[in-house]
């Protein structure tokens, strides 16, 4: 049971990790971005070629280095950021609404193909394996107690992304991103550019993505095209969508609800039904219909973004009576 | 008297469609310019091609002497040039307050490192001081008791006067208003005729599109005249009474405007 | 016989079933302006459709016919429960366009439990290859050719020549006017995206003829491709979308002879990044715009 309990709350702070950086591109900046998984998968095979070593006879991928797995995960952010840098630079110039969606769509099919069926670089539909415990032998932590380890781990990495979001959430950077999403027009005839702003948050959501990506690859131990079907991304939209579009607390909840509350709660399906795929088919299923239901009847979501409220009903522009109620902080990182 | 916006022979056409003709005019510093014309004149059009929001196919525009034709719109922006849109443009999904303070643009502090690392304390005191004067504009015009309510719950004519108030905020060497009085009640009108006013004073020039005629010659200094994509006149209102082509492009209806308000 | 005219032969059938997919696309986007991105699973139902009734006994024109049923029943499912009600409410394209992929997820699912995740086969007599004019064709292939020529020239004639097909221009062109000169719009539209979906379902059974298996996925894929042909050709746009399915269709099986057929869904991809790119309304339209034009 506890076992059954850290792998749910594993799981669940990755994808956490995942969902807070597509909050970031869709939340914030509201581009619905269809790439997404590519840049989990981009982190999560680059941790796994950076650490596993060379390839041995049947397999083959590239690098196959031996490097420390806390380096390795940065890397692999960095190789995400990278690849996001040049599908965000090619989509975003022009294009907004669903042509974007199409065009990163289009991205992330061909790096799904081109990951499937060029061998040498990942090793094709088979994958790249072999990421066992990572960091578990230099701490010296044997098989019980690495599973805690992990788990602390990823949920450590999450508070710090918690901390970082919120910190942008209410920052003017965030706020400048809002304004984009809101109204673009009104935004450049404010003198913000839209370009290089919306590439920033594309970029450092796909960071966060890569990050998720690199955790995920650690805790699964390997990584292959099946792992990662593009649809994937609805999920993390799911999530996001239910918890709470641009609030960060709310994709906290939406992961908790929509990842594992719904795994937990199709669990033992699949003894009843009789049939393996029951059970995810099933998921998918609640998943498109929340979806849907949600966009419907509460596009806010259960936990709706907060916006900066100002409390001084004497303060009509006194500044001697308003210095001491408002301070600057309060401004700029508390909850817009 | 000093020129700060000068527009020399713009062209622009849409399909078949010539919206903008050989389009010129000057807006000087510390007046209130009029732009007027006809359903369809090519006013719009102009103000798109004028602050970067469209590409002319040809012509000319310069901003206190330097050229910005083919710049992007941020880039103008930032110059001191900042026009509003026919249809009003808040950013719906956030605070009439939130509104405002990013009316103000500040390059540095929006940058993301900075943002990541906190705000200073002269940017924090800043920070106080704009709020300070956000409320204070919102004040002056009516919303202060809608400060913390979403932008795009507001009135039509409220929304208006949100969009004075951003520019009161942003302060720019020149506004370009686009209908600014579109669905906006007479009482309403008042305040917004001061409002125009308080640009100049703030030290901001205006360019204003307006087909409340009694209305552009109450505020304006100077006004020009389009048809079909021309420019058929500039100058003041005064003189435009005279004019055969303004007349007939108006199909008689400038004459009449003084029954209109009585 | 020339091997690029062989090539040119196959392409030409890619052409039809990929041109016939982007049509109903093309409609569906016309009346509603929303990209459906359950369009894909159009063509699945039909073709498992198709699939129950040949288990059953039934032939090649049966099969059809209730592979068309399927798509169209389930079109003007998606489009009264789902997408009208959300146009209706104002919700916007890219929300009710998001919506739709959780509509696509559903009945994929649906699928997978009823029938299973794995591919089925399809498999119908091809009948002996026979020399058509300068092309190699089997009885299924001249039977694909000849139906989506049939079936382009019915559509062309009901929309250009009927009362409902002037209706749909005109909702097509602009709903709320339309509305207003007496058209009830959400009857054409619902009208035109069953249209759409025997379409699409009839499409969805060829594409398993030609394919020869199929899977509650397999119309997803083909989807992209469609989407590929639709925006080359401009989105709404019907003619455009013809010429568009053609193009693709040929070049991606040129590609796939001559390159690599495992990269098919990638080359096709480029294509459409580069397309909408450049030019974002369609290949048939063009100017120097600005990004807020
Ligand atoms: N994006 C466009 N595509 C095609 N034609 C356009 C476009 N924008 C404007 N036009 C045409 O250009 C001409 C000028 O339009 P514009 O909006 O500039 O007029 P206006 O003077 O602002 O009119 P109004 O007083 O009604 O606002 C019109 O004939 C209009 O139909
Ligand atoms: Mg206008």
């Amino acid at each position: 049971m506890i076992d059954y309990l850290v792998t749910v709350l594993t799981e669940g702070s990755i994808f956490a990790i995942m969902a807070l950086g597509l909050n970031i591109v869709w939340g914030w900046s509201g581009d619905f971005d269809l790439a997404f998984y590519g840049y989990v998968a981009l982190g999560a095979y680059m941790t796994l070629v950076l650490t596993v070593g060379p390839a041995t006879d049947p397999t083959t991928y590239i690098l196959g280095l031996t490097l420390p797995f806390p380096l390795a995960v940065a890397l692999a952010v960095v190789s995400a950021m990278v690849l996001a840098l040049i599908v965000g630079a090619i989509a975003l110039r022009h294009l907004r609404g669903i042509y974007f969606s199409i065009v990163t769509l289009g991205a992330v099919y061909v790096l799904y193909v081109v990951t499937g069926q060029f061998v040498p670089l990942f090793n094709g539909y088979n994958g790249v394996s072999g990421l066992f415990d990572p960091m578990g032998d230099v701490l010296g932590l044997d098989y019980s107690s690495y599973s805690f380890f992990y788990l602390g781990l990823c949920i450590a990495v999450l508070i710090i992304v918690l901390l970082l979001t919120t910190r942008l959430n209410g920052s003017r950077f965030g706020l400048a991103l809002r304004s984009l999403r809101e109204d673009e027009r009104a935004a450049a005839a404010f003198g913000r550019d839209i370009y290089v702003t919306k590439l920033k948050a594309y970029v450092l959501g796909a960071g966060l993505g890569g990050l998720g990506g690199a955790l995920y690859a650690g805790y699964l131990t390997a990584f292959n095209p099946s792992a990662w079907s593009p649809v994937e991304t609805i999920i993390l939209y799911a999530a996001i969508l239910v918890g709470g579009r641009g609030s960060t607390r709310g994709v906290v909840l939406g992961v908790a609800v929509m990842v594992m509350g719904l795994q937990e709660a199709t669990r033992y399906l699949p003894e009843i039904a009789n049939q393996p795929s029951f059970a995810p088919a099933l998921r998918l299923i609640i998943t498109g219909v929340v979806l849907v239901l949600f966009i419907r009847f509460r596009p806010q979501g259960i936990l709706p973004e907060r916006r900066f409220r100002d409390k001084d009903p004497a303060g009509k522009g006194d500044a001697a009576a308003v210095e001491p109620v408002v301070t600057g902080p309060k401004l700029d990182t508390g909850a817009a | 008297m000093t020129v700060l916006l000068e527009v020399q022979g713009l062209h622009k056409h849409f399909g078949g469609v010539q919206a903008v003709e050989a389009c010129s005019f000057t807006a000087a510093e510390g007046q209130i310019t009029g732009l007027i014309g006809p359903n369809g004149a090519g006013k719009s059009t102009a103000i798109d091609l004028i602050s970067g929001f469209k590409i002319p196919d040809a012509g000319k525009v310069r901003f206190e002497g330097r050229e910005v034709q083919g710049k992007t719109p941020h880039v103008i922006s930032r110059m001191g040039l900042i026009r509003t849109f026919q249809s009003p443009r808040e950013w719906p999904g956030l605070s009439v307050l939130e509104n405002l303070i990013l009316a103000c643009f500040e390059p540095r502090r929006e940058r993301f490192w900075r943002s990541l690392r906190g705000p200073s304390r002269a940017e924090k005191e800043k920070a106080n001081a704009q709020l300070v004067e956000a409320r204070a504009i919102l004040d002056e015009f009516g919303l202060f008791h809608l400060r913390n309510e979403r932008a795009g719950n507001l009135s039509g004519g409220q929304k208006r006067l949100l969009e004075f108030a951003r520019m009161r905020m942003a302060k720019p060497r020149l506004v370009i208003l686009d209908e600014p009085m579109g669905g906006v009640n007479p009482v309403l009108g008042e305040r917004m005729a001061a409002a125009v006013l308080g640009f100049v004073t703030a030290g901001t020039s205006v360019v204003i599109v307006e087909h409340n005629l009694p209305f552009i010659e109450r505020v304006t200094d100077q006004v020009v005249v389009m048809a079909e994509g021309r420019v058929i006149a500039e100058a003041p209102f005064d003189q435009l009474r005279g004019n055969p082509a303004v007349v007939d492009a108006y199909l008689g209806e400038l004459p009449t405007y003084d029954d209109a308000e009585s | 016989m020339h091997e690029a005219l062989l090539t040119l032969g196959f392409g030409l059938v890619a052409a039809a079933i990929l041109s016939l997919s982007a049509l109903a696309f093309t409609l569906e986007y016309s009346v509603t302006n929303v990209a459906n991105l359950s369009h894909g699973e159009i063509l699945t139902v039909g073709a498992y459709c198709a699939y129950l009734v040949q288990q059953h006994g039934g032939g090649v024109i049966l099969s059809g016919l209730a592979a068309a049923a399927g798509g169209g029943l389930l079109a003007l499912a998606v489009h009264n429960g789902v997408v009208d009600r959300f146009v209706r409410r104002g919700i916007g394209g890219l929300p009710t366009f998001i919506a739709t992929l959780g509509v696509s997820l559903v009945i994929q699912n649906v699928l997978v439990i009823i029938f299973g995740a794995s591919n089925l086969g399809y498999a119908v007599p091809q009948g002996a290859p026979r020399t058509v004019g300068p092309f190699l064709w089997t009885d299924t292939e001249i039977q694909i050719m000849v139906s989506t020529v049939v079936i382009t020239a019915l559509l062309y004639v009901i929309i250009v020549h009927t009362r409902f097909g002037k209706s749909l221009r005109a909702v097509s062109q602009n709903r709320s006017l339309a509305r207003v000169s007496g058209i009830n719009a959400n009857r054409v539209a619902a009208l035109t995206w069953l249209l759409a979906g025997l379409i699409g379902g009839y499409a969805g059974f060829i594409l398993a003829e030609s394919v020869g298996t199929f899977s509650p996925y397999s119309g997803f894929s083909f989807f992209l491709i469609t989407l590929t042909a639709a925006v080359a050709g401009g989105l709404g746009r019907a003619v455009g979308t013809l010429v568009g399915g053609v193009i693709v269709g040929i070049a991606l099986e040129f590609f796939g002879g001559y390159v690599s057929a495992s990269y098919n869904l990638a080359f096709a991809f480029a294509i459409l990044s580069l397309v909408i790119l450049v030019r974002p309304r369609g290949l048939f339209v063009g100017g120097r715009r600005s990004v807020f034009e």
